[in-house]
């Protein structure tokens, strides 16, 4: 249905969009020959100067052509403006090996994370959180733990002093006192706290921080403090972890017990870090003692309780490999970080 | 303390290795430290040698006289040695190393050359041998019974390991050879077998020759006294100096000896006078006089109270009990009556006597920890026997026994269901009746029960449960079982506080800071800088710079602020959950210990990348910092100029307030304070009082969100003429606007040409319930703007 006139110009459009490079000389071609001038759109104006039988015939023949070089324009721009785009994108390619641009990041410290690790087990565990003072009163800090003055179990505490009866407390232990005063059996806390001894090294620091449970009522037994540490150890060193005990002595607990746990490092093989023993010592804990029982109002015949004590710094230092105490509270940003 | 193997062997048959024992003792809960071999590591081959002849001489080197021996060791066996010693000659047997033999110094010995003579070994001083430092003396001799060719480490009785025992503060009764004898024949099974004790005794009467009186009964429960007379002081037996060696103790005369080594042996402390210092031969215990002075053997001279306990004759102190003698009547080479002193001390007196003199002895180590008050009689009669033995003379007859307080028999039951209770386990009763006769207490059945006699050396067993452990000691911790209890199970809760301080911890971390732990030790030096007047100072601190309790919360936070600039990190980000600590009546201390959250920064807020330009922090870095912390509990704190804690330069430190409460403080730390702590950058800091906020967050109530557009409104004064703040701007804007106006911000403040600053704020308003209108918002924009201005004497710019 074309007619030679249109299709002169309309083939010489398909040859010019044909032969464009890019979507610019597309767009002048769409002026050249369908814009307000252009060849086409010309041949469209000038219907009205052919003769009247001719008219329909040039007339569907250039609306035919200009659909199709609408259309075929169309397409051709698209894949032109794609192809550009990509081009523009290539030459503006970031590299992306270039730092990211990284929201500062906090850490929290290394005692602070096991702090929270040992508290999220044993609150698991049905243990409430108590906390105390750190300036106590010799009587609760040591007395009423069957400790009296000019005792030499004093010695397993060297002790700062504020007044004759004022000093900085040498474990949590005075917080299961406040709160066995305070409350009746049964009893299962947790306490978290810093505490201070005079004494410094690389494994010793004048001020350090302790986690102490306690649990009395009128059924807990040795073995049950074994199989709560037992679910302690596993939670915090592995599935696979075991403990042991060994008989110790402290005031305040009768029997008593040095707990081990096996070294996670070599699974009990034996190692630096375990001194080739294969056990690392973790904890100090017994049967609280019948005459501090008494001393809070409890009778040993009703009840019966168990309390055990750790050293977040000491767990910290086994569990991250940290060889100096001192590294905690120097606090070098570099050694923090690596908490992070 | 330092036990030899053997020694212990001689009290029980076991056939346990060195370590094999140390084991069964440390799972029992006797502490061994260390098992050392009594040998010098790498002392091997070596032998008793006898030089047969000194064949020629050969000359000097270096100031020795050396010569050619023979020396024989062994079945046929000769050597030719060359030896420059001063004490060769012939027919003495000495610590010969032949070829092949290995000394701790040297090494592997071979035949050399010595002088142009082969000379086929070594013959060794002590030096040589790693024994001591003898080496100029010549050659360690050994006795003349020592079998020729024989191991010199068992000719000189080192064939042996010690056990270095550290016991806790309940078991003096192990501090001796026996005491560990006994626990190991307790934790085998093994037979024990006590020293046996028996004192040849002269004709005269003990009590002709001393006297005992005792005038402080609560401080001396028993004093004891045996009198040796006509001995003569001299070096104790090579036998005695090795064993006391082994010990690690240093051999003195004979009689000095013997105390020492029954202390090792019995574990019982004595102490030997010589008699005829004492005036009229008394013995007077009584306590000290204040501001008495007495010359210790140590030869110190000590001020006394009247709180200590002294041995004395009518006339002086001799000795300070349980502790140390005196100068004045110490056994000497001219000593020829002993009066052998076997006593017990209030542990208590004694404990506080050492500690006031700052003197520790081995004396007072035991009476501290409580001495066998029945067993001091056979300590006394077996040094008096010693003592009799090495240096002659003649024990007198008889034993002065003053004994005001007598020890009451300690009877315990222990029921077997006492044990289960405890223990959640138990063993067979016959089995426990077994461990405890084992730990040589007098047990007899009660039924299921038993009832236990507690002899006098074990004072750590005075009740039930005490009974319970022994039991479960030798019987094994290992057989306490793993079970779960069966408690009442109640929700667990979390400390208001330690959640408080882990909700602040989360909310700081999420903003970029590192959280520190400091010591709560403060310098006061570094404390006065900071201005701080009230520390509560400690009595006994570890250093100077330690000596009192922090009172300004960023103590801490300055030392690593410096620590870390010093080590050239380029920001510190830091804060610190801590607390301080103040005097404040009341309470069981008349002590405070106000919780706070410490925030410091200085340096690069962020560091030069390729994507951001390097920046430093400000105060409001700061602030906003405490902001958030404060906004994290449902608050937005207001600012009030100036604060209540030192160290902040004045002209910029402010306080945090919510509604009238004072929540914390911010600002730039003073430039003198930083100078205490040697920062030269600045720091920022800020310290919020936990104790002042919430314990939790305000529970979240959830509103509608806004379902018509926003209109912005930009509003700009110039600042300068008046002393108004910005907060005074905002505020005078909000009551103004009315409930229309939903944020306020300022959004740029920078100064004007003319000194004065200009202060931009930007106005969101927002309707719940219809679409604002220019006009409307236009309204309310230009009364803000009037009135603000009017009201606060504001000059608008650019509107």
């Amino acid at each position: 249905m074309s007619h030679p006139r249109v299709e002169a110009v309309a083939g010489e459009a398909r040859a010019a969009i044909g032969a464009a490079a890019s979507s610019a000389e597309l767009e002048a071609i769409r002026v050249k020959y369908l814009g307000r001038s252009g060849a086409l759109t010309q041949v469209l104006k000038s219907l009205g100067s052919l003769p009247a039988e001719e008219r329909p015939l040039v007339g569907a023949a250039a609306n035919e052509a200009k659909r199709e070089l609408e259309a075929l324009l169309e397409s051709r721009l698209a894949g032109a403006q794609a192809a550009e785009r990509r081009l523009q994108r290539e030459s503006e390619r970031p590299d992306l090996t270039l730092p990211g641009r990284r929201p500062p990041r906090g850490v929290v410290h290394p005692l602070s994370r096991v702090h929270d690790e040992i508290v999220r087990i044993f609150t698991g565990l049905g243990f409430s959180v108590a906390e105390g003072p750190e300036i106590e009163t010799d009587a609760y800090n040591f007395e009423a733990l069957n400790i009296p003055k000019d005792h030499p179990a004093r010695d397993m505490q060297d002790t700062f002093y504020l007044s004759p009866e004022t000093l900085l407390r040498t474990h949590t232990s005075p917080v299961q006192i406040r709160t066995m005063l305070a409350q009746k059996p049964p009893v299962r806390i947790i306490v978290p706290g810093t505490v201070y001894r005079r004494d410094a090294d690389i494994t010793h620091s004048p001020m350090f921080h302790q986690v102490e449970g306690l649990a009395v009522d009128t059924n807990v037994t040795m073995a049950d403090l074994k199989g709560t540490l037992t679910l302690f150890a596993q939670e915090m060193f592995g599935p696979r972890s075991r403990i042991r005990f060994r008989p110790s002595f402290f005031p305040f607990t009768e029997p008593s017990a040095e707990v081990d746990v096996l070294c996670f490092l070599c699974a009990g093989a034996g190692c630096r870090v375990c001194k080739q023993s294969g056990w690392l010592e973790i904890l100090g804990s017994g049967m609280v003692h019948p005459r501090v029982l008494k001393n809070v109002g409890y009778d040993p015949e009703q009840v019966t309780g168990w309390a055990f004590g750790m050293g977040i710094e000491r767990i910290a230092m086994l569990k991250y490999g940290v060889d100096d105490i001192r590294l905690f509270f120097e606090n070098d940003l570099r050694f923090l970080r690596q908490f992070a | 303390m330092k036990i030899p193997y053997g020694w212990v062997r001689e009290f029980v048959t076991v056939s346990l290795s060195p370590q094999e024992a140390a084991d069964r003792l440390v799972n029992a809960g006797v502490e061994v430290a260390a098992v050392t071999p009594l040998a010098p590591a790498g002392l091997r081959g070596v032998v008793v040698g006898e030089i047969e002849a000194v064949e020629r001489e050969l000359g000097e080197s270096r100031g020795h006289r050396l010569v050619l021996c023979r020396v024989r060791a062994g079945q046929g066996e000769r050597f030719s040695v060359v030896c420059g010693a001063p004490n060769t000659r012939a027919g003495v047997r000495a610590a010969f190393a032949p070829p092949g033999a290995s000394l701790p110094g040297l090494g592997g010995v071979t035949a050399k050359k010595v002088h142009g003579v082969e000379s086929q070994g070594i013959l060794c001083s002590e030096r040589e041998l790693g024994l001591g430092e003898e080496h100029e003396a010549g050659l360690l001799l050994v006795d003349g019974d020592a079998p020729v060719g024989g191991d010199l480490v068992k000719a000189l009785g080192l064939d042996d390991h010690v056990l270095e025992i550290e016991i806790t503060p309940n078991r003096p009764d192990c501090l001796s050879v026996l005491g560990v004898a006994r626990e190991l024949a307790a934790l085998t099974g093994a037979r024990l077998h006590a020293p046996r004790i028996r004192v040849k005794e002269g004709a005269a009467k003990v009590r002709d020759l001393a006297r005992v009186r005792i005038e402080a009964p609560e401080l001396c429960h028993r004093y004891t006294v045996r009198v040796i007379d006509g001995v003569r002081v001299a070096p104790s037996p090579a036998w005695m100096q090795s064993r006391l060696r082994a010990a690690g103790l240093r051999p003195i005369s004979n009689v000095v000896d013997v105390t020492n080594y029954v202390l090792w042996e019995l574990g019982h402390p004595l102490h030997a006078f010589d008699r005829h210092t004492l005036a009229e031969h008394t013995i007077v215990v009584r306590r000290a006089r204040d501001g008495e002075r007495f010359t210790t053997l140590d030869g110190q001279t000590r001020v006394l109270d009247a709180g200590m306990c002294v041995i004395a004759d009518p006339a002086r102190a001799v000795g300070l009990a349980g502790v140390m003698g005196g100068r004045n009547s110490e056994v000497t080479e001219a000593t020829t009556s002993v009066l052998l002193e076997s006593a017990w001390f209030d542990p208590g007196a004694t404990r506080r006597t050492s500690r006031t003199l700052a003197l520790k002895t081995d004396a007072a180590y035991r009476f501290e920890r409580g001495a066998d008050i029945e067993g001091l009689v056979d300590a006394n009669d077996r040094a008096a026997q010693l003592i009799a033995e090495l240096a002659g003379g003649t024990v007198a007859r008889g034993l002065l026994d003053a004994y005001p307080r007598k020890r009451k028999p300690v009877r315990v039951r222990l029921r077997m269901s006492r044990v289960e209770r405890v223990l959640g386990v138990a063993p067979p009763p016959a089995k426990a009746r077994q461990i405890l006769a084992g730990l040589q207490l007098l047990v007899r059945p009660r039924g299921r029960d038993l009832e236990v006699d507690v002899p006098s050396f074990r004072r750590d067993l005075a009740i039930e449960d005490d009974l319970v452990e022994e039991v479960i000691r030798v019987w094994g911790y290992h057989r306490i079982p793993t079970t779960f209890s069966r408690g009442e199970v109640k929700p667990a809760r979390e400390s208001d506080t330690g959640r408080q301080e882990r909700l602040v911890r989360e909310i700081l971390v999420g903003a970029g800071l590192a959280e520190c732990v400091t010591y709560a030790f403060s310098d006061p030096v570094k404390a006065a800088a900071l201005g701080t007047a009230r520390q509560l100072k400690l009595l006994n601190p570890l250093s100077q710079d330690a000596a009192a309790l922090r009172e300004h919360p960023l103590e801490g936070l300055l030392g690593v602020v410096a620590t870390n600039l010093t080590r050239q990190q380029p920001g510190v980000r830091v804060f610190e959950v801590g607390r301080t600590y103040e005097p404040a009546a009341g309470g069981d201390t008349d002590t405070a210990e106000p919780r706070w959250v410490a925030i410091a920064l200085a340096g690069a807020r962020a560091e030069a990348a390729w994507h951001t330009p390097a920046a430093t922090v400000d105060v409001f870095d700061a602030k906003g910092v405490a902001e958030l912390v404060v906004a994290g509990f449902g608050s937005e704190p207001s600012t009030r100029s100036g604060g209540a804690l030192p160290g902040f330069e004045p002209d910029s430190h402010a306080t945090l307030l919510v509604g009238e409460t004072v929540v914390g403080e911010f600002g730039e730390i003073s430039a003198s304070a930083r100078a205490a702590f040697g920062i030269e950058t600045p720091v920022f800091a800020a310290a919020l009082r936990l104790d002042a906020l919430p314990a939790e967050p305000r529970t979240p109530r959830h509103e509608s969100l806004p379902r018509f557009p926003a209109v912005q409104r930009d509003l700009a004064f110039a600042l300068g003429e008046r002393p108004v703040t910005a907060d005074a701007i905002a505020a005078a804007i909000r009551a103004e606007a009315g409930p229309l106006l939903r944020t306020l911000t300022v959004f740029d403040v920078f100064p004007l040409p003319d000194g004065r600053r200009s202060v931009a704020f930007r106005l969101t308003f927002q309707a719940d319930d219809r679409t604002l209108t220019d006009t409307e918002v236009n309204a309310i924009h230009e009364r803000v703007t009037q009135r603000v201005s009017a009201a606060l004497g504001l000059t608008l710019r650019g509107a």
